[in-house]
């Protein structure tokens, strides 16, 4: 046994440094592509203008956070699925080298790192300028204000990008990654209207769940905050398995073998889990919308 | 020679994403109260599938043959009645669900939005085959900013919304459509070789 281990251990050692110099390298690519650049350029210009960066009394926080989910993610989604798709012009010279196509899927991944650091910051700066003891939240406790906010902020910022990468190695069409990211938008926006229209409607309350981004709070133009039906933290968890299945359906292109199988196994499994947490979304929470 | 010309287009993706834009463009008629929202959004769908007429995947051949460039981008804009079949399309099922939205400046919009896509496209094709993916991203990041950054729809509006304040989206669509002209004039009148083409190593 010990015979067998030994060798395998500097190759784990020697794949794992292959995996952070990929990673690495498409960080720094990431990092310089000018939409996401552009994307952080807004957030920031918007945050140094300061409170008056779209959540006015009247629109409540959901302005701003859409503003920061659709730069970071959606614009997110739009770098990666480009940086991806670069590299299909050199995929000859590429893939005769020892690393897999999975493997480095796995390195486009890790960029992610960089849109949810920046979502993390955001979260910060969005705190001080709209602070969770704050009316503008509803009838949610703290922690799921909290829960609400990473849920808008942070988490897009995580899985726009993840989303990308996944297009880019599954659709060929060039323009997929700004048209799911209208799509996106178009949707959120018809769903948001239908659970204004219906508050307390069980199949509203799935459908503006059943997305990747979803507003719990609407602020009324004759004054008061309604806080709508669906346990913030079940619906990260759901938006978290979002992600893990966006990684995974990224790996699963040029897997082979065990390595495929335990991919296709691992996406059953949050396939299964982001079925539950939706469940959970829908079922649980406020009984009905409450207005405060 | 027409046929040949018309025949190679993106006609998959002018067509397919303008039928995403009438899927939009059909929600807005069918939720009057998310049509502020989703009318842009299909607006730019459709500016986008303005972006992939240009698109030329044998661009090495093709440049290099007598046919002139005005002839060829002319031809390819018949692709143009896509995204604007689409968009008036749209127009016509928001006004049987009795929308109230003011038809000329909107009409003005469409075209103005299907110009702006055909116009960078025609300015980037003088230096790529395939304009269509770079051009529809950035053109749709234009369109979508007033909606996202509310700094910038205080001063600009690119789509016209019925009885609001601030200002109208008439004279932006104006002034687009004026430099959208002189730019397809330019890049079509001058353009040759892809300039990387004409650099000797």
């Amino acid at each position: 046994m010990t015979a067998t281990l030994a060798p395998a251990r500097p190759a784990a050692a020697a794949g794992r440094a292959t995996f952070a110099a990929l990673a690495a390298r498409e960080t720094r690519r990431f990092a310089r592509n000018p939409v996401f650049l552009f994307a952080v350029a807004i957030i920031v210009a918007a945050f140094w203008v300061g409170p008056r960066a779209g959540g006015t009394k009247d629109t409540g926080f959901n302005s701003v956070t859409t503003m920061i989910a659709i730069f970071l993610g959606g614009f997110g989604m739009i770098a990666t699925f480009g940086l991806t798709r670069s590299m299909r012009a050199s995929e000859p010279v590429v893939g005769v080298t020892p690393v897999t196509l999975p493997a480095r899927t796995a390195a486009l991944c890790a960029v992610a790192i960089v849109p949810f650091a920046c979502g993390c910051l955001t979260l910060l700066a969005f705190v001080h300028f709209h602070p969770v003891g704050g009316p503008a939240y509803g009838a949610f406790s703290p922690p799921a204000r909290m829960a609400v906010l990473v849920g808008q902020i942070v988490v897009p910022a995580l899985g726009g990008p993840l989303l990308g990468v996944a297009l880019g190695r599954w659709v060929r069409f060039p323009g997929a990654a700004f048209v799911l990211c209208l799509l996106l938008w178009a949707w959120v926006s018809v769903v948001t209207i239908l659970s204004e229209s219906h508050p307390d409607s069980a199949p509203a309350v799935v459908l503006r769940l059943f997305a990747p981004f979803a507003f719990f709070t609407h602020t009324r133009n004759a004054g008061g905050v309604t806080a709508w039906h669906g346990p913030p933290w079940f619906f990260l968890g759901w938006q978290l398995a979002l992600c893990a299945i966006a990684v995974l359906v990224a790996l699963l292109r040029g897997a082979e073998g065990p390595v495929r199988a335990r991919i296709i196994r691992a996406l059953a499994i949050a396939g299964a889990a982001a079925l539950i947490l939706l469940v959970l979304a829908g079922a649980g929470g406020f009984t009905h919308a409450v207005t405060t | 020679m027409v046929r040949a010309v018309l025949r190679a287009g993106a006609w998959q993706a002018v067509v397919g994403v303008s039928g995403v834009a009438v899927v939009a463009g059909g929600c807005a008629a069918a939720f009057p109260a998310a049509a502020t929202m989703l009318f842009p959004i299909c607006f730019a769908l459709l500016a986008a599938a303005a972006a992939f007429t240009l698109d030329e995947p044998a661009s090495l051949v093709v440049d290099v043959t007598p046919t002139t460039p005005a002839r060829r981008t002319g031809i390819r804009a018949v692709a143009l009645l896509a995204p604007l079949a689409g968009g008036a399309l749209v127009m016509l099922a928001a006004a049987v669900r009795g929308l109230a939205l003011p038809w000329g400046p909107t009409g003005l919009a469409l075209v103005g939005n299907v110009l702006l896509g055909f116009a960078a496209a025609c300015v980037v094709r003088t230096r790529t085959g395939e304009p269509g993916a770079a051009v529809g991203t950035a053109v749709v990041l234009v369109l979508m900013a007033p909606s996202l950054v509310p700094q910038v729809a205080r001063w600009v509006r690119t789509f016209p919304a019925p009885g609001a304040d601030g200002p109208s989206s008439d004279h932006v669509w104006w002034i687009v459509l004026t430099v959208c002209v002189v730019a397809i004039a330019i890049s079509i009148g001058g353009r040759g070789l892809p300039r990387w083409m004409s650099i000797i190593p």
